[in-house]
C-alpha cells in the first residue's frame, strides 16, 4: 500500500450541507423475521426515521454482494441488511453466509476507499418490531456523520 | 473481398499481439483475406496513417490496451471513427486490464510513487514535457465508444483471437459463451467445505483434484470459459483473468457470494485469509467494477 486511500467523501459538502442531509437507506430485509418486523414496527406505530426503502427477499442468504453495490453506486447513502439471528434462519445457514460475505464486503469497501461503515447487518426477529426501528435509527445516524454517498445522488 | 484491418496499441503490455504472432503458420489460414492497414506492433505506421484513412473504412478494428493517457483517447476514439466494427480486445481493453488496479489512488500518489518514491529511483522527477498527459483514472473503453465485441482474456488465447476473426471474416457473429473456467476444467470436484486458504506455494496440491476443493482460491467459478482452464490444468489456480461471464455485472461481488456460501469458517479466519480483496478478486477488471466506477464519479464530480 502507497499511502492511505482516503476519500473524504464531499467533506466540503458535508459542512454546508449537514443540518439538511436525510440519508437514503437501502434495507434488505428477510421475508421470514426482519419485513415481519419491520411490520411490526410500523403496525404498532414506533418512531422510526422515513429516510428508508425496504426491498423484501427470501434470505439474507439470497442477497448478492452485487445487490449492495448496485445500491451504493446508484446513489443510497447506506445499505442495511436485516436478517433473523443466528439459529433461526429458515433455511438453517442463509444468514451465516451472509455474515461471511459481509466481512469480505466491508474489508472491500475499505480497501477501495469507501467507508465500510456505510453498509451495517443486523438480526430482527419478527417479533422485534422494537430492535428493527432502533437499527433503522442507528444507522440514520450512523449515515449522516458520514455524509452524502460520493457518487452523488442519482436516485 | 479481402477485409481491411486495424490492430491499435493503447497503454498495454502488447501481449494481445504477442498471443496473435503465437499462431505462427496457421496466421497463414487468415491472413489471406485480410489486408492490413494499421498495425504499429509489427510495422512502423504512424498516427497520421491513421488519420489520413477515411472514416468508415477499416471493416475490423483491433483496440489492444486501456486509456492511461490522452493519446489513448484520442487513439481510441480514432479507431471508432475509421472502423466499421470495433472489437474490444483483451481484458484491458474490455475492462481496464491490470493497470485498472490503480484506480483505488489518485492520480498524484501513483505519479509520485512510480516517478519519485520507487526504491530504485535517485534524483526522480515526474515526467511532464512532450507527454500527452495523464487520464486521472481508467476508464472501461466500452464506456468510453460502443464497441461491436468484446473479446476478454489476458491476453485471449492465440485460438480465441483466431476463432473471433474467422468468425468476423466469414460475416458471422461473434458471441461470448455463458460458461465459466470450472465448465472446462478436467478436474474432479466434490461439495465445497473449505476450512483453510492456501497461498499457492503452500501444501501439496493433488493434481486430480479441484484446487478450490483442496483450498486454493481458484477463480474458475467466477470467470469466463474461453481460456480452456489452462491455468488450473497444470494446477495453477485461475486468477480471473479472462473476467467474468456477460451475465455477471462485477466479478468480485460474485467471489464474495460464493466464497461466504462455501467456506466452512468463521467471518474473521474469512476476512484474514484476503488481505488484498481487490488484488485478490478483480485482477484484470477493477476499473469495470461497481467501487471503481463510484470513485470515478467521485473523481470527476471534484474536478467539475
Ligand atoms: S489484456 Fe493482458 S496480455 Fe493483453 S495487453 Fe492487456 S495486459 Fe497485456
Ligand atoms: S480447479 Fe478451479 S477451474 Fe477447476 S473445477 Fe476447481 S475451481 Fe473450477
Ligand atoms: S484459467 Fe483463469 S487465469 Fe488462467 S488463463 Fe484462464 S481465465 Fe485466465
Amino acid at each position: 500500500m502507497i499511502t492511505p486511500k482516503t476519500t473524504a467523501p464531499g467533506k466540503a459538502v458535508r459542512k454546508d450541507k449537514k443540518s439538511t442531509f436525510e440519508p437514503r437507506i437501502m434495507a434488505f430485509c428477510c421475508n421470514w423475521c426482519s419485513y415481519a418486523g419491520a411490520d411490526l414496527a410500523g403496525t404498532s406505530r414506533m418512531q422510526m426515521p422515513p429516510n428508508v426503502r425496504i426491498i423484501r427477499v427470501n434470505c439474507t442468504g439470497r442477497i448478492d454482494i452485487s445487490f449492495i453495490l448496485d445500491a451504493l453506486y446508484q446513489g443510497a447513502d447506506g445499505v442495511l441488511v436485516s436478517g433473523c439471528h443466528p439459529g433461526d434462519c429458515h433455511y438453517t445457514s442463509g444468514n451465516l453466509k451472509m455474515k461471511s460475505r459481509f466481512a469480505l464486503l466491508k474489508r472491500l469497501l475499505e480497501e477501495a476507499g469507501l467507508e465500510p461503515e456505510r453498509v451495517h447487518l443486523q438480526w430482527a426477529s419478527a417479533a422485534e418490531g422494537e430492535v428493527f426501528a432502533e437499527g433503522i435509527t442507528n444507522m440514520v445516524e450512523r449515515i449522516k456523520k458520514l455524509g452524502p454517498n460520493p457518487v452523488g445522488r442519482r436516485i | 473481398m479481402v477485409k481491411r484491418i486495424a490492430l491499435a496499441q493503447l497503454s498495454s503490455c502488447w501481449g494481445c499481439d504477442q498471443s496473435l504472432v503465437d499462431l505462427h503458420l496457421k496466421l497463414l489460414d487468415v491472413l489471406p483475406a485480410l489486408d492490413i492497414v494499421y498495425w504499429p506492433a509489427v510495422v512502423d505506421y504512424k498516427m497520421a496513417d491513421l488519420e489520413a484513412i477515411p472514416n468508415h473504412s477499416i471493416h475490423f478494428g483491433f483496440v489492444e490496451g486501456s486509456c492511461r493517457t490522452k493519446e489513448d483517447l484520442h487513439l481510441l476514439r480514432l479507431m471508432r471513427q475509421k472502423s466499421k466494427l470495433l472489437v474490444a480486445w483483451g481484458s484491458c481493453s474490455a475492462y481496464g486490464g491490470v493497470q485498472g488496479l490503480g484506480n483505488q489512488w489518485e492520480l498524484n500518489d501513483l505519479l509520485e510513487r512510480k516517478f519519485l518514491k520507487a526504491d530504485t529511483i535517485t534524483e526522480g522527477r515526474i515526467p511532464e514535457e512532450n507527454l500527452p498527459g495523464f487520464t486521472e483514472h481508467v476508464t472501461p473503453n466500452p464506456d468510453i465508444v460502443d464497441f461491436e465485441v468484446i473479446l476478454p482474456g489476458c491476453p485471449p488465447t492465440s485460438e480465441n483471437t483466431a476463432e473471433a476473426l474467422t468468425a468476423l471474416i466469414s460475416g458471422k457473429p461473434y458471441d461470448l459463451p455463458d460458461k465459466t473456467v470450472c465448465d472446462q476444467c478436467p478436474k474432479e470436484r466434490k461439495e465445497k467445505k473449505i476450512k483453510k486458504f492456501f497461498r499457492t506455494h503452500e501444501g501439496h496440491i493433488d493434481p486430480n483434484k479441484c484446487l478450490l476443493d483442496q483450498g486454493y482460491l481458484c477463480l474458475g467459478f467466477a470467470t469466463i470459459g474461453l481460456c480452456g482452464a489452462q491455468c488450473p490444468t497444470v494446477n495453477t489456480p485461475c486468477k480471473g483473468c479472462f473476467g467474468p461471464p456477460p451475465n455477471i455485472k462485477d466479478h468480485g461481488a460474485k467471489i464474495i457470494s460464493a466464497l461466504g456460501a462455501i467456506a466452512d469458517m468463521t467471518p474473521e479466519e474469512l476476512e484474514r485469509a484476503f488481505p488484498d480483496p481487490i488484488g485478490s478478486f478483480y485482477f484484470t477488471d477493477y476499473a469495470s467494477s461497481y467501487l471503481s466506477r463510484i470513485r470515478g464519479k467521485q473523481r470527476s464530480r471534484k474536478k467539475k
